[in-house]
């Protein structure tokens, strides 16, 4: 029962980090700033597709076969993998957009010298809000 | 600062009281957690059944490279575009280039003191023995290619920051070998695909029909050479002193 809890005072909190991330990437100018809140909510999306496959049994075992467990045994105690191989690939090209995205900003800020979404709007011949 | 607090207490009730009126009791009829069907049958069809096998115990990796073989495979081309297009910003001509080497040679040579030095060559030894046993147990023990790569862009950003690049590339990691090395981890995944096809006469990606577990080892190495040249090949591009990268870009603006 406490860690059914625990585990659900988890989920709450990481939805409440998703909507934070979606916040600062809405609100914060700063490009650099919205990368951050982006990757607050991107691990906590990942977290939370962990978190849902996970078993409340005792003791959990993760999904790999043993010989010296039986079959029956390692159904009721194995953790689901698809979320597992949905994450696993997720991380990585969050990593790879991350790249991508603080090229852009190094670049345009070595460029121009900034890096506040506002600025760019005026440089690119937009209009300042 | 009293508002402040007041503000995170009823949010750390709030939430108590959500937490608690969902598990213990129930409102959302969730708290058992059970095994959802799709999972259980691929925990219960992946290693053997009916003479089909995916050559791998471990589950997270029959997925990624046997059920889902193409997503896993188009997840790489990803990875790749996002390499591509942080290097064609990031991109010199041969005359820049050259300049930007010259320029590079008369930096002071800088490096952190001793201790961090020694306490990085110590922690980067361990860091790539353990991606490797990742890399290429990835289909018996937790892990994979993608893993292991993550974990050795860590080992060179370390370096970078104890060493300085300069050290790296005066003793022949330069950009040019990073993206060579990379093309070859591409062209292992690329062969491991096509093996099936020209050796076989099966389908693309159709692992199965290589000899035991050839086709998940050669993915994972593929991939985590890949992943690890990826990486570094963009953290050298990036690794250019920034006074020099902003001279000869502003020249070419004006």
């Amino acid at each position: 029962m406490i860690a059914a809890f625990l585990i659900f005072y988890i989920t709450i909190t990481l939805f409440a980090m998703i909507f934070l991330g979606i916040y600062g990437v809405a609100t914060r100018s700063n490009l650099i700033k919205k990368i951050i809140m982006l990757n607050v909510m991107g691990d906590a999306i990942n977290m939370l597709f962990i978190l849902i496959g996970y078993r409340l049994v005792y003791p959990v075992f993760p999904p790999i076969y043993e010989k010296h467990i039986t079959f029956e045994e390692f159904l009721r105690r194995a953790v689901d993998p698809v979320p597992q191989a949905l994450v696993l690939t997720a991380v990585v090209i969050g990593m790879a957009m991350n790249i991508l995205l603080t090229t852009y900003a190094i670049q345009f800020y070595r460029l121009h010298g900034t890096v506040d979404a506002r600025d760019m709007a005026e440089i690119m011949g937009g209009e300042r809000e | 600062m009293k508002k402040d607090v007041f503000v995170a207490l009823s949010f750390l009730i709030a939430f108590l009281f959500v937490s608690y009126a969902v598990t213990v009791r129930d409102v959302l009829g969730i708290a058992e957690n059970p095994l959802r069907p799709l999972g259980e049958f691929y925990l219960s069809h992946a290693f053997a059944h009916e003479g089909l096998t995916s050559h791998s115990p471990e589950v997270v990796t029959a997925i990624v490279w046997n059920y889902r073989g193409f997503d896993t495979l188009f997840e790489t081309f990803v990875f790749f575009l996002a390499i591509m297009g942080a290097l064609s910003v990031l991109r010199l001509t041969r005359e820049q280039g050259m300049e930007v080497r010259a320029l590079e040679a008369r930096e002071p040579h800088r490096h952190m003191d001793t201790i961090t030095r020694t306490t990085t060559k110590l922690v980067v030894v361990m860091i790539v023995s353990i991606s490797a046993s990742i890399a290429l147990h990835g289909h018996l023990t937790p892990g994979g290619g993608f893993q292991a790569g993550s974990a050795m862009a860590v080992a060179t950003l370390l370096l970078f920051a104890a060493f300085s690049k300069f050290t790296l590339e005066r003793q022949g990691l330069t950009l040019r070998h990073t993206i060579s090395a990379y093309a070859l981890g591409l062209a292992i995944i690329l062969a491991t695909v096509v093996a099936p096809v020209l050796l076989y006469g099966g389908k693309v990606l159709e692992i199965d029909l290589l000899p035991g577990e050839t086709g998940l080892f050669n993915l994972d190495v593929g991939e985590y050479t890949a992943v690890t040249f990826g990486f570094l090949t963009v953290f050298l591009a990036l690794g250019v002193p920034e006074w020099i990268f902003k001279l000869v870009l502003r020249r070419e603006m004006k």
